[in-house]
């Protein structure tokens, strides 16, 4: 079999899919294909920019935007000193596509959202799903923590004494945790999520929570609250308990980052877009520094696939996108070099908090996302590098991998639109 | 056991993302999920075959594990093997061994087609197919033609083009749903291509997810070795049930270890047939106008089969159809499992977003590939629900391809 496309996007990650729909908004034939589905289903589903100040890690950042400015002028090897010019272009389209699709993702007035998570800790993040967007719990005069005892991986007690000891809520701020019962059995969250559908299992557990509830108190429950990106759960439950209802970061699985995952599935696919997972590309062909095939293999069945532009948009080492063995890295389709960490940033006090090297890895690219040489020198003219892929963030420290992401995927989906006939 | 099972196994990074997409474990707590079924639990099969847990029945064998686990790990053909061995030690109900076994149940309807679409319409006899056998009285019956496709099939004298064409039409065409295989023919047609028919195997996947594994072996070798003879006379082979297409091309290779390389090449679906005749140039666009805006269901198994939606481009060349895109995940019945009156409810829960998707578009007609698909989404909604290849058909010129 043969494809023929505008533009081919391997990976269907968060880099992918923005990309994918930027393309395909700018009119292009998209096509996209995938191993399997990306990091952003297992993510926490809030889209990370910059957490902690460059010179004080301790603190966390107040401006993300000016941030990354400073960052991009003292470490111009970071992914984002490749995409700045279209950062903010880049957050205003993810923000429309979300609202369209009526999954609004709120801001916090240009700085970062201090949300709780299922441990009690405080999680710095720039853009937040409305059910997620806790205001300033400085601010709240109660707070009900609520557990389903059909969960495990979720504990009132420990959200409630860790935040108590955070000190973000007033001192006599009451703090209560409450476990409810929706129908019984061991359920995993996507399970629980499914039965929290029905409005008669809803009623029930407001029934539950209503004679403890505290004049002005905020609810947290976990990220459970609803099963696709349109539900109406978490607002349903509010409305009828009168007050505030929020879902908290958790461990994977949680249902947010799937939510999001599937809108923005559900949305390339609505403008047109070929999306095809389960597709493993294996390698391609390359001559004059231009990719002229992409070999990829279905179920088996080899495919070939020929594109005026390439996406790369295949993650690092858990994706499949990276591969290394000790001492050894290497991008497995076209064999790109990958960068391993460098040294520069380790005089920085940030690096105090230095964590794995493996997740500064990656490609290196020019200011159109080409991938290029240890001379800069670009070696593959058609194909574009987004995402985890991209060398030089260290995303779990830094609080930026769904932000790189975001305007990675937009530039390049930008980038291949432009590409002419 | 062999150095590429184990790698699979170890590929497992344990992301649980398999699980988030798992249909069945989306609405049930019955069954653990693709996680803990499959590479968690394989590791103590493999030492101990007895350590399957029956809960592995509930797995729909949709394959949707397989498709969204970013480090190929074979989820669903681990389950495959793992009922095969809970049927081999502890047997399989009456029940599941009449359902596994369409081809019998198409070839004894032959004795009396409409007698056979009256009765399991009738209500106290559905009642106790239940209370006896365990099928649901709830799930409507597929019904059965009055000709098979292989008596109704002639073909056509027609222009040489020297294409050797052999179409594996599979027993839901071949006993329930002959139109599908006349439109492939009256496709062909317009395009001077002839079709040869012939009769073979089912292709296995009731037994397959039924456990009845030997039974599905044997038809595999024979299928093969049928589908073999062809290609070595120049044939290209092609297929309309995205089911049969997988199971001869995939799951004959992954449970059976049998080569079927060949078939990569060889074997289309119908589309992707009809797409490589368009980018050759060869293929007849001209097709009559056809004001119609239906809802497009993708069948699991064609999602598993890693190629995308092969009849996207053709059908974009009929003037005035439109297409939507339902989008809305596993339709729940997975051949024989929504007849099973223990998984009729949960085959429904799974369904529903099919239903409510079809609500929400205004859809009054859907297409998809799958005659079982076919058959749920009709159930769940009751709107007309055809293969695309009906669709086509009817752009090609008269008959009438659409009306039920
Ligand atoms: C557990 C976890 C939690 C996280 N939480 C957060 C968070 O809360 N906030 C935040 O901002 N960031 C978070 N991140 C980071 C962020 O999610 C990722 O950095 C970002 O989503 C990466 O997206 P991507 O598109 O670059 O790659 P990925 O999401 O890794 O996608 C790669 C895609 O490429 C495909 N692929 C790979 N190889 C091939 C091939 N050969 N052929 C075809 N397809 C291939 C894969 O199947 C996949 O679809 C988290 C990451 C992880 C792992
Ligand atoms: S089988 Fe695949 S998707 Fe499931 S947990 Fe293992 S790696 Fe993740
Ligand atoms: S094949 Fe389908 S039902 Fe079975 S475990 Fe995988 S996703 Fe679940």
């Amino acid at each position: 079999m043969n494809k023929y496309t505008d533009v081919l996007i391997i990976g269907a990650g968060l880099s992918g899919l923005m990309a994918a729909a930027k393309a395909a908004e700018l009119g292009k034939k998209v096509t996209l294909v995938a191993k399997g589905m990306g990091a952003v289903g297992l993510s926490s589903g809030c889209i990370d920019l910059w957490g902690y100040n460059l010179e004080d890690p301790n603190q966390v950042c107040q401006d993300p935007l000016a941030e990354i400015a400073r960052l991009c002028a003292v470490n111009p090897q970071h992914p984002y000193a490749r995409v700045q010019d279209v950062l903010e272009e880049s957050l205003l389209f993810f923000r429309r596509v979300c609202q369209e699709n009526g999954n609004p993702y709120l801001d916090h007035r240009g700085g970062n959202w201090l949300l709780p998570t299922a441990l009690g800790t405080l999680r710095p993040t720039y853009l937040a799903p409305a059910s997620m967007a806790v205001g300033d719990l400085q601010q709240v005069r109660g707070v009900l923590v609520v557990g389903f005892r059909e969960l495990k991986d979720f504990y009132p007690d420990v959200l409630a004494a860790n935040l108590k000891k955070s000190g973000v809520l007033q001192a006599d701020c009451p703090l209560n945790t409450l476990m409810v019962c929706a129908g019984g059995g061991e359920l995993t969250p996507n399970t629980l999520a499914h039965r929290l559908e029905n409005p008669a299992v809803v009623d029930r557990i407001v029934d539950q929570i209503k004679p403890h509830l505290l004049p002005g108190a905020v609810l947290l429950l976990p990220p459970v609250l609803g099963e696709r990106w349109d539900s109406q759960v978490a607002k349903n439950l509010a409305e009828k308990l009168g007050h505030p209802v929020y879902e908290v970061a958790n461990i994977p699985p949680a249902l947010p980052g799937q939510r999001l995952q599937q809108m923005l599935l559900h949305h390339v696919k609505g403008q047109g877009v070929e999306v095809v997972i389960g597709c493993t590309v294996n390698g391609a062909r390359v001559a004059d520094k231009r990719c002229t095939e992409v070999l990829a293999t279905g179920a088996g069945k080899p495919i070939k696939i020929s594109a005026k532009t390439v996406i790369l948009a295949t993650g690092s080492f858990l994706g499949g996108g990276l591969e290394s063995k000790p001492g050894k890295a290497w991008e497995s389709i076209f064999r790109l070099p990958v960068e391993i960490g460098h040294e520069k940033w380790s005089a920085r006090d940030f690096l105090s908090m230095a964590g794995h090297l493996f997740n500064q890895m990656g490609i290196k690219v020019n200011e159109h996302l080409r991938p290029v040489d240890k001379t800069g020198e670009v070696i593959i003219e058609n194909v574009m590098v987004t995402g985890a892929n991209l060398a030089g963030c260290n995303h779990p420290i830094e609080k930026c991998g769904n932000g790189v992401a975001v305007a990675s995927g937009y530039k390049a989906g930008k980038l291949a639109g432009e590409v002419g006939e | 056991m062999s150095s590429d099972h184990r790698l699979a196994l170890d590929n497992c990074i344990k992301c649980s993302i398999c699980v988030s997409h798992c249909p069945v474990a989306r609405v049930t707590d019955k069954f653990a999920g693709p996680k803990q079924n499959g590479p968690d639990l394989e590791r103590f099969r493999l030492e101990e075959p007895a350590a399957v847990h029956p809960s592995i029945g509930y797995c729909t064998n949709c394959k949707g594990c397989d498709v969204v686990c970013p480090s190929g790990v074979a989820v669903s053909a681990m389950n495959c093997r793992a009922r095969g061995e809970y049927v081999s030690l502890h047997g399989a109900p009456l029940r599941d061994k009449i359902l596994a076994r369409v081809d019998r149940m198409g070839r004894a309807a032959r004795l009396a087609p409409s007698l056979v679409n009256r009765l399991a319409g009738l209500r106290p006899l559905r009642l106790l197919a239940e209370k006896m056998l365990g099928i649901s009285a709830a799930m409507t019956m597929p019904r059965y033609a009055k000709k098979t496709f292989l008596e109704l099939y002639k073909p056509k004298n027609i222009g040489d083009t020297g294409r050797k064409v052999l179409y594996y039409p599979g027993c839901y065409v071949n006993y329930n749903a002959p139109e599908v295989g006349l439109a492939l023919a009256e496709v062909l047609a317009h395009n001077n291509i002839r079709v040869e028919v012939e009769q073979f195997d089912c292709c296995g996947l009731p037994l397959i997810a039924n456990g009845l594994l030997d039974t599905a072996r044997d038809q595999a070798k024979k299928n093969l070795a049928k589908l073999q003879g062809y290609i070595n006379r120049g044939y290209d082979i092609v297929t309309t049930c995205p089911s049969c297409h997988l199971t001869l091309r995939q799951e004959y290779r992954e449970l059976f270890q049998l080569n079927t390389d060949p078939l990569h090449e060889k074997m289309l679906d119908v589309f992707e047939y009809l797409s490589v005749l368009l980018q050759q140039g060869k293929l007849v666009t001209r097709f009559e106008e056809l004001p119609l805006q239906v809802g497009y269901h993708q069948p699991c198994h064609l999602k598993a089969a890693g190629c995308g939606v092969p009849s996207r481009e053709i059908l974009q060349l009929i003037p005035g159809l439109r297409v939507a895109d339902l989008d809305a995940g596993c339709c729940g019945l997975a051949g024989t499992y929504g007849f099973k009156k223990e998984k009729y409810a949960i085959s429904q829960a799974i369904g529903r977003n099919v239903f409510n998707a079809v609500k929400e578009l205004g859809v009054r007609q859907v297409i998809s590939e799958c005659g079982m698909c076919q058959l749920q989404i009709h159930h769940l909604t009751g709107v007309a629900v055809y293969h695309p290849l009906q669709v086509l058909a009817q752009a090609c010129g008269p008959g009438k391809w659409l009306a039920k």
